[in-house]
């Protein structure tokens, strides 16, 4: 035997390694990026089932906007005719519109960022992706950039629709662009946050799974327990109350609908009233996208007459964070300056400032934990690997 | 520009995949990692590439600590996986010149080298068909082009073999025997060791995470090992060794030493011994018609590994 045995090493022996370095995590270039996302685009849009599924997409949106307008202008003609009238069925057209496109959106983006680290993964693609010298950041941002890209192509087949609800009247233009560049800012949340997902989990459906549960977390999720919450931040407290003072004795006689004859005067009281302080769980509602998008969009001009969905998320929302407002108004009776009244209360909830920045910070933010997240899990030399995965 | 392991120790919970490994592979020479299944030879391979972090032990490849400097470790290796997957829809030209540029290689320098690697492996008439369409062999060769697309100074290949025809075998052999020769690093991993014995210049042989021997295959050429000799007449041939006094073992152990031709087999030194052996039984009149080793060089050193470790 020329063969030389060698020492063999008892486990607790040898140099812990140096502390790894990551140097160039963080180092981005254009090239980089470009040409991942042109690696995964063309993996993509190869496939023949990803036209198929935007061409059924495209027929999907087309029909229900058709449907839409259909019976937008249906109630339009029951209800009469009035610039007012025409401006709520135009925008009640566009929000609808507006907020398929996007319910449809937040189904489709995690179907493409969602799968698309684990998916690589397990195809053994990734672990050559990772030994060039490609930096974690840039495979992923140009990862992300692949799918935002693709999500991007169903907002672009949804645009025209969305356009023609625009054209039924009611909103102004910078409405439809901050519309269609927060649904598209939207849709890189739901990207990054898939492919944060996909980094973490070991199985596609696991992440696409947990991507879901997110998106259900910030628009359905929110919402319920916004609403459970709402007893919580209520009680009977002693508020100013602006109230009708029906003195005894006053002698008040009704008209054939039931309406007092006579004003009755209003005087300001301290009572008990049950309220509830919403204005300490407005944030519940912040971070929606929907909430964000109806928010965004300006009111109409023609003021409040004009009670479209949108308009109504809007001040609902920016209404709960407010909270309660003193004096309640319990003056019934002065119906006829019920306008003037709605117009003040959506000056007072305008000055509070707008809702949708800091919804759509918290998205932006949740995004960045994404793309963090997924950096974090694709730098090397990897110390831990995920459960049940293989490196290649 | 060599690569060098001392003491690498890397577990996954409680398995000890690699458990003090050390090796050193030289420029300019082809090195074998041999062992058995789940011997941790991939997971040596995964640290050398950089992708994971020993948990004990140093590494430099090519000069560079991966840890370090994991970036500048990557620039200098080619790395090929035993198992990996291909961009179903992208063509062999498209996936060499995306790692091309992955790897930074200049346009103008990427499209001249990829024809020429298309070329290496016999898959320019498969350049714009889409990889899903190539057999695992195609694949394989498509792995290994994609490994050396940024002409990589140490090169790493796990298995290289595996799925390849013997004709792909041997152009396997002839490319990194002329990468060697022009000074590349290369560390190949296989367990089909006939193989490796026409292409390695040495031998590292791991069991249980652990390096139990190294070898330069020169020296195992002189290691004592089985030879096959065959004559005409089987029991001239036995009588005669049994003259000389030399222990043999015949191919059918119970059958009695045939009138006709048959063969037995001899354990010998060297090829000195053998080139004597056959010397003599020719001068002796016997009519020898074979005298070859009855295993490869490394694997009768694999054998041996294996019988002293049970």
């Amino acid at each position: 035997m020329s063969t030389e045995a060698q020492p063999r090493i008892a486990p607790d022996e040898g140099a812990v390694p140096p502390p790894v370095r990551h140097a160039g995590v963080w180092s981005l270039t254009w090239a980089g990026v470009r040409t991942v996302a042109a690696l995964e685009l063309r993996q993509r849009v190869r496939s023949t089932r990803w036209i198929v599924s935007l061409v059924v997409f495209g027929v999907v949106v087309g029909i229900v906007t058709t449907l839409t307008y259909v019976v937008a202008r249906q109630l339009t003609g029951d209800l009469g005719t009035g610039a007012a009238l025409d401006e709520t069925a135009g925008r009640t057209m566009f929000g609808f519109i507006v907020f398929f496109v996007l319910f449809l959106g937040l189904l489709v983006s995690p179907t493409l960022s969602a799968t698309s680290i684990n998916g690589d993964r397990a195809h053994g693609t990734l672990a050559t992706l990772q030994v060039t010298l490609l930096s974690p950041a840039e495979i992923v941002l140009g990862k992300l950039l692949a799918s935002w890209v693709a999500s991007l192509a169903f907002l672009a087949v949804s645009v025209p629709f969305i356009v023609w609800a625009f054209a039924t009247g009611g909103t102004a233009l910078v409405g439809l662009v901050t519309t269609v560049l927060l649904l598209a800012v939207v849709l890189a949340v739901v990207c990054a946050i898939g492919l944060g997902f996909s980094a973490l989990t070991a199985r596609t459906a696991g992440s696409a799974v947990l991507t879901y549960v997110t998106l259900a977390g910030l628009t359905v999720v929110s919402l319920i327990v916004f609403g459970l919450s709402v007893p919580l931040v209520s009680g009977v407290e002693r508020v100013e109350v602006l109230t009708e003072d029906w003195a005894p004795g006053r002698d008040i006689t009704f008209d054939e609908q039931g309406r007092p004859s006579e004003e009755i005067p209003c005087v300001l009281r301290e009572e008990d009233r049950y309220v509830s302080h919403t204005e300490r769980t407005w944030w519940l509602l912040a971070a929606n996208p929907f909430v964000v998008v109806a928010d965004a969009l300006p009111p109409a001009t023609g003021g409040a007459a004009i009670a479209d969905p949108m308009t109504g998320i809007r001040y609902g929302v920016r209404t709960m964070r407010l909270g309660v407002q003193e004096p309640l108004d319990e003056c019934w009776s002065a119906w006829q300056q019920w306008d003037e009244r709605e117009r003040d209360r959506r000056e007072r909830a305008d000055a509070l400032g707008a809702v949708w920045p800091f919804g759509l910070a918290a998205n932006l933010l949740l995004g960045a934990a994404g793309v963090v997240v997924a950096v974090r899990r694709l730098t090397i030399p990897q110390a831990k690997l995920p459960r049940g995965t293989r490196v290649a | 520009m060599s690569i060098e392991a001392h003491g690498v120790r890397r577990s996954f919970g409680a398995v000890r995949a690699v458990d003090g490994v050390d090796l050193v592979a030289r420029p300019g020479r082809v090195t074998a990692l041999i062992g058995p299944n789940g011997s941790g030879k991939t997971t040596l391979l995964l640290v050398l590439a950089g992708l994971l972090r020993p948990d004990a032990g140093t590494v430099r490849v090519g000069g560079v600590d991966p840890l370090a400097d994991s970036r500048g470790a990557r620039a200098v290796t080619g790395w090929m996986p035993d198992v990996f997957g291909t961009w179903d829809s992208l063509t062999a030209r498209e996936v060499l010149l995306t790692f091309a540029a992955a790897y930074r290689v200049p346009d103008d320098v990427a499209r001249p080298r990829v024809e020429e690697l298309l070329a290496t492996v016999h898959l320019t008439e498969y350049a714009d068909r889409p990889a899903h369409v190539l057999s695992r062999g195609q694949k394989q060769r498509l792995g290994l082009a994609r490994a050396l697309v940024h002409d990589p100074q140490v090169l790493l290949l796990d298995e290289p073999a595996s799925g390849l025809d013997p004709r792909s075998r041997v152009d396997l052999r002839v490319l990194l025997r002329d990468l060697a020769g022009r000074g590349t690093t290369i560390l190949v991993s296989s367990h089909v060791l006939t193989e490796l014995d026409e292409m390695a210049d040495d031998a590292v042989f791991l069991s249980a995470g652990r390096t139990v021997a190294t070898q330069s295959v020169r020296d195992a050429v002189t290691t004592r090992r089985p030879w096959r000799l065959r004559a005409l007449s089987q029991r001239a041939l036995v009588t005669w060794l049994d003259e000389r006094g030399l222990r043999w073992r015949a191919d059918e152990p119970f059958a009695a030493p045939a009138e006709g031709a048959g063969g037995v087999v001899v354990e010998l030194e060297s090829e000195e011994a053998a080139a004597a052996l056959l010397r003599d039984a020719v001068g002796a009149g016997i009519a020898v018609t074979a005298l070859s080793p009855a295993t490869g060089a490394l694997e009768s050193t694999y054998l041996t590994l294996e019988e002293e470790r049970r």
